[in-house]
């Protein structure tokens, strides 16, 4: 992950620094680069996510949500831009971004059924849960979104489209505490449990891929700020995976501010 | 600005998300959680103890000769569940409803959602005098058929199993790590102690000292130790109070017992293992076979209040104690025969007896500190043929 990080970051320095030192030498290079360019718009950002991986609709075993804690999640991103059609309003934009998502939970469940597999592979717990799960989540991915963009004035952009990701590196664990088990269904033998705590980070899914919408303003003439909407449409665990019965998706909102150069 | 931003989406996100709460669902499970009290305290005369609610078995212990042809028990259900009972065909509604228990009555409890229900076998039955104890009568749970459960017959009364035995097989089944039955920490195996009597008295139960799992290691409860006693084994609490889970003792004794004689042959594991899953290699794993007889009421108290896991050896309420003081690591059948020892202090009353105030508690396992979580991992002990001998028979 820190080898990416230094790249990109190796990257942005170089790119800022071909802008030029003297103003004529910076205008003369800036028209090189456009041209090079053939109108292809580079830009770099960075800003932060914030949301969480959420089941949709909430299923009725999850009776309360006691607490949500976001996680500090940045994302930094280079993206190409390029305005077609003869109106020039239109445009594509391409983009790789390496952002983090995460987020953690607290809930109350009742009747939630649950399997969890022992981790040398011996056995099987499995019940219906009635009580708290605190829940763990945080990745982070590589992803390229594939937008079209649309300029409302000079100074407003909507953009959307698809968006696909490969995760680098996930985690999602937590502990079931305060409540009882019902070995296999719910006329199963109860068994009160204090505290049991699981991790499934080996069981997410590498590939995920969801939509993006959003807004973009310019504020400077190199600079514009954004807000958009992620939304996963393939749950975070592989459809087979039994030990949550419901499917996650990854739902964040991202404010960025861009180098446009 | 940062601040304020992620204040407002945790705000909405907060409140979607609330809003999207579904309304609580109608309650899936279905259960006897009890016995009526008020029941209970109108038939006093009838019973001896408190009734034993299990998964799916409710058993009553009643005054020998008392008449059981027409008794009406009110359960206690899981909140929105229903109990019925089939009646000429017909499905009726059972709680409260006077039927004959001659032999164990069925009751199906349903559940608010409707989509779950269970049947109970409810048994009002004299109790049974414990005599020569074989291990020859078991059966698969009759909740998800994954282990096997002891019981004794009763010459008088063909249909009675009386469910006096108890193991942790209940509390392994939890971890996931039981697969056939024959692998729970108590089984019944081939090879008992060779004598006259069916195919099934050549039974004996094997218990063995069996691994948890992640799930048991993660509660500091790496080991389940292969046990069987006379008593109740409560799930509920088994991972939480261990302790509490095992009800040690039922008031059995109608007479002053003067020894406790059986057989057993015994191998510890290799390795000595505490809760936290520490070696201890200067430690060895030792079964245990002793018998209680304890007073069933305590102090100012009329209601039978059993030994738990930490004082059945302990307690000050205990009169009489049975023990195999070393039983060693015998490899072939071995006899052994304890006196029962009266405790310091204490007599053994004709009052307390007549009035059904002594419960006996006979307590077999693979590991003697098993209860702690102490012990080695593939201890395994046999034990066959135990006879508690009482004074009449002499």
């Amino acid at each position: 992950m820190s080898k990416i990080f230094l790249t990109l970051l190796l990257a942005c320095c170089s790119l800022t620094a071909a802008a030029g030192d003297t103003d004529k030498v910076k205008s003369t290079d800036n028209n090189l680069l456009k041209a090079a360019l053939r109108g292809w718009q580079v830009r770099l950002g960075a800003g932060f996510n914030l949301g969480g991986t959420s089941p949709l609709p909430l299923p009725a075993e999850i009776r309360k949500i006691e607490s949500y804690q976001p996680g500090l999640c940045f994302m930094l991103q280079g993206a190409a831009h390029k305005r077609i059609g003869t109106d020039r309003k239109w445009g594509v934009m391409f983009g790789l971004r390496f952002e983090s998502k995460g987020m953690k939970t607290d809930a109350t469940v009742k009747n939630y059924h649950m399997e969890a597999v022992n981790d040398d592979g011996s056995g099987t717990v499995r019940g219906a849960w009635t009580g708290k799960v605190k829940t763990e989540v945080s990745s982070t991915y590589l992803t390229m979104p594939i937008l079209a963009t649309y300029d409302i004035s000079k100074r407003w952009m909507v953009k959307a489209g698809p968006y696909f990701s490969y995760m680098v590196h996930g985690t999602f664990k937590g502990s079931a505490y305060d409540g009882y088990i019902r070995d296999i269904d719910p006329t199963g033998p109860k068994t009160e449990v204090q505290s049991a705590s699981y991790d499934f980070s080996d069981d997410l899914r590498r590939f995920q891929w969801g939509v993006q919408a959003g807004g973009e303003f310019k504020a400077y003439e190199h600079l514009s700020v954004s807000l958009d909407l992620s939304w996963g449409l393939n749950g975070i665990f592989p459809r087979d995976f039994g030990s949550v019965t419901f499917a996650l998706y990854p739902i964040y909102g991202t404010l960025g501010f861009h180098y446009l150069f | 600005m940062k601040h304020l931003f992620t204040l407002l989406m945790v705000v909405a996100g907060l409140s979607t998300l609330t809003s999207c709460i579904k309304d609580e669902p109608l309650n899936a499970e279905c259960d006897i959680t009890g016995v009526d009290p008020q029941w209970l305290a109108d038939h006093a005369d009838l019973l001896i103890g408190n009734p034993r609610v299990e998964n799916n078995r409710v058993a009553f212990t009643i005054v020998t000769g008392s008449d059981r042809t027409q008794l009406d028990p009110r359960f206690q259900l899981t909140p929105g569940a229903t109990v019925t009972m089939t009646a000429d065909g017909r499905t009726v509604d059972a709680n409260g409803a006077v039927r004959d228990f001659s032999s164990p009555q069925t009751y199906t409890v349903h559940s608010e959602d409707g989509h779950w229900q269970k049947d109970y076998e409810v048994s009002f039955s004299p109790r049974k005098p414990i005599g020569r104890l074989s291990f020859g009568n078991y059966a698969l749970d009759a909740d998800k058929g994954r282990y096997y459960e002891w019981y004794e017959t009763d010459l008088d009364d063909a249909e009675a199993k009386h469910y006096y035995w108890a193991t942790g097989n209940a509390g392994y089944a939890i971890t996931g790590m039981g697969g056939t039955p024959d692998t729970y920490p108590s089984a019944p195996a081939a090879g008992g102690v060779d004598c006259e009597g069916s195919d099934r008295d050549q039974r004996c139960v094997r218990l063995e000292t069996r691994d948890t799992g992640s799930f048991g290691s993660g509660l500091k409860m790496p080991l389940a130790a292969g046990n069987i006693f006379i008593g109740e084994f409560r799930s509920a609490q088994a991972a939480v109070f261990p302790r509490k889970a095992t009800r040690f003792g039922l008031q059995l004794v109608t007479e002053e017992p003067v020894r406790l004689e059986g057989y057993y042959k015994y191998t510890p594991g290799e390795t000595f293992i505490d809760k936290y899953k520490t070696v201890h290699p200067e430690l060895r794993d030792m079964a245990d076979i002793y018998a209680v007889v304890y007073e069933a009421f305590a102090e100012g108290s009329t209601e039978f209040k059993p030994l738990d896991g930490d004082e059945v050896l302990s307690s000050d309420r205990i009169v009489l104690m049975a023990r195999i003081a070393d039983p060693g690591e015998p490899t072939e059948w071995t006899f052994f025969s304890e006196p029962f020892v009266l405790q310091k202090g204490k007599t053994f009353s004709e009052e307390t007896l007549r009035a059904n105030g002594y419960a006996i508690a006979i307590v077999c396992t693979s590991s003697r500190d098993g209860a702690y979580f102490n012990g080695a991992i593939g201890s395994v002990l046999y034990v066959d043929e135990l006879q508690v001998v009482w004074k009449g028979d002499e």
